[in-house]
């Protein structure tokens, strides 16, 4: 075997043999690719290479005989590198996160119950979310009203993703993989302070929104 | 041994869910092992009776779909171990599950539980219809109302022809002051229009308001719709408990009016 596809977390790593000529290394990449092309199909993966350098040049010959084959469609090439890839995957991952915070989008608007909001990155609500209704962000929820329904900020896992409202009386609040719900005790009128709610050590915690609870926010 | 109860009345707003709520926790009380299913897809309210809404993560659409497991999505009440709750999904509408789902999924929940009571959603559309699809029994919740006997009346008519045939009637928000005044159809009126077993009879009582609001259901306290809920409780599970007397103590400025009146 001159070829093995391998999956890995990303994609699809091509194991090539070293000693193969390259012509012959393309036709065969081709036959496997169409004998699982159904598998393969409407995929979107990254594409990996091991066991052989490829210079530009056949890479692109790779790729073009892939496609051919109706088979995924590759995304990107990652390096060989397994330092440099880790590096990348890493520069990636934290361009995204931090993308989703650090972005923002506005909505004006009363989320009444069983209306779902959901953003790719931070939002800000001039509008009351009530009970039953779900905001859901992958970066920040700030909520200039009041807060008395389902908030969840760092849906894609961010855990330093924060909630802010002016009154703040939620139904439940999920940051990253931690879920807070409200008491049970008959409610006291909460104090219409602005809070800020924000997660440590796997607790969601909420205090008001001072100067100090501003300095420490990461975005 | 257990039993599929539906709690349905066509018209809405005569006490459905607070019925399933108390009923539900009445049999909890009384040492059954009970889930309740709120069938009300868009439009969930037990939850808020119940007082257990910020504890929802999942819900029965996700059940039916495969998002979680059925443990997951059932909430455990506050006040008893032996009581759960199956909440509705609140963005979705009643064409999220179908009744083939609801059989499915109470077949399931038939093998840990004494009692499983569906709260049905009113009218008499594809939400009615998975609530009763995998029913042993039906509630059906009246008010002393033209309106509300005319739906129930068209409910009991569903039922049978869905194979349901064992229908128990319960009476809802009775004033006894106005019955006796004659502006009120009596229970024995309603049976008698409707033709099938009263189980329980609940006056209209301020301390439903306050327990609904509150999410605490009222079963079992002193008040006479506590009283009469635990009563129908009893009855469902099958023993005889005899009608309380819904009759208002006359206060002595009433019976002095009765007197010169």
């Amino acid at each position: 075997m001159s070829v093995v596809i391998k999956s890995n977390k990303y994609g699809i790593t091509l194991v090539l043999d070293r000693d193969t000529p390259f012509a012959e290394l393309l036709t065969q990449i081709g036959e496997k690719f169409k004998a699982s092309a159904r598998f393969f199909k409407g995929a979107q993966m990254v594409l990996a290479f091991e066991g052989r350098v490829l210079n530009q040049d056949e890479q692109m010959q790779v790729l073009h005989v892939i496609e051919e084959n109706s088979g995924p469609e590759i995304l990107c090439v990652m390096e060989q590198d397994a330092l440099k890839e880790s590096f990348m995957r890493a520069a990636l991952e934290e361009r995204k996160a931090g993308q989703a915070s650090s972005d923002g989008r506005f909505y004006k608007g009363t989320l009444r119950s069983g209306q779902v909001l959901e953003s790719e990155t931070s939002i800000i609500i001039l509008g009351d979310v009530n009970p039953g209704a779900t905001v859901v962000s992958k970066g920040n929820v700030v909520i200039l009203g009041s807060l008395k329904g389902t908030v969840q900020a760092g849906a894609a896992g961010n855990d330093s993703a924060f909630v802010a409202a002016l009154d703040m009386a939620p139904m439940q609040i999920r940051i990253a993989d931690c879920i807070a719900r409200s008491g049970d005790g008959r409610k006291a009128k909460a104090s219409t302070e602005p809070m800020v709610a924000y997660t440590e050590d796997g607790n969601i915690y909420m205090e008001p929104l001072t100067k100090e609870a501003i300095n420490d926010i990461r975005i | 041994m257990s039993e599929v109860i539906v709690i349905t009345s066509g018209k809405g707003g005569v006490g459905k869910t607070t019925t399933t709520a108390n009923v539900g926790t009445g049999l909890a009380k009384l040492g059954q092992k009970v889930v309740m299913i709120d069938t009300d897809i868009g439009l969930r309210n037990l939850d808020v009776v119940m007082g257990l809404e910020n504890r929802i993560v999942y819900n029965l659409v996700d059940v039916v779909e495969g998002n979680c497991r059925i443990k997951q999505a059932l909430i455990k009440d506050k006040r008893y171990q032996n009581l759960y709750l199956l909440p509705s999904a609140q963005t979705r509408d009643k064409t999220a599950v179908s009744p083939e789902q609801m059989i499915k999924l109470i077949e399931e929940l038939r093998e840990e539980f004494d009692y499983i009571l569906l709260d049905c959603p009113a009218g008499i559309e594809q939400g009615f219809k998975n609530a009763i699809a995998a029913a042993d029994r039906a509630l059906i919740v009246t008010t002393p109302e033209v309106s509300a006997i005319r739906d129930a009346d068209r409910i009991i008519g569903l039922l049978e022809a869905n194979e349901i045939r064992r229908s128990n009637l319960i009476v809802n928000r009775i004033r006894m002051d106005m019955v006796e005044s004659g502006n009120m159809m009596s229970m024995d009126d309603v049976v008698e229009i409707l033709a099938i077993d009263l189980i329980g009879a609940v006056p209209d009582d301020e301390s439903i308001v306050i327990s609904t609001n509150q999410g605490e259901p009222c079963v079992g306290d002193s008040s006479l719709a506590g009283q009469a809920y635990m009563n129908i409780c009893h009855r469902v599970m099958g023993e005889e408990v005899p009608f309380l007397d819904l009759k208002t103590k006359t206060s002595f400025f009433g019976k002095l009016k009765k007197l010169f009146g």
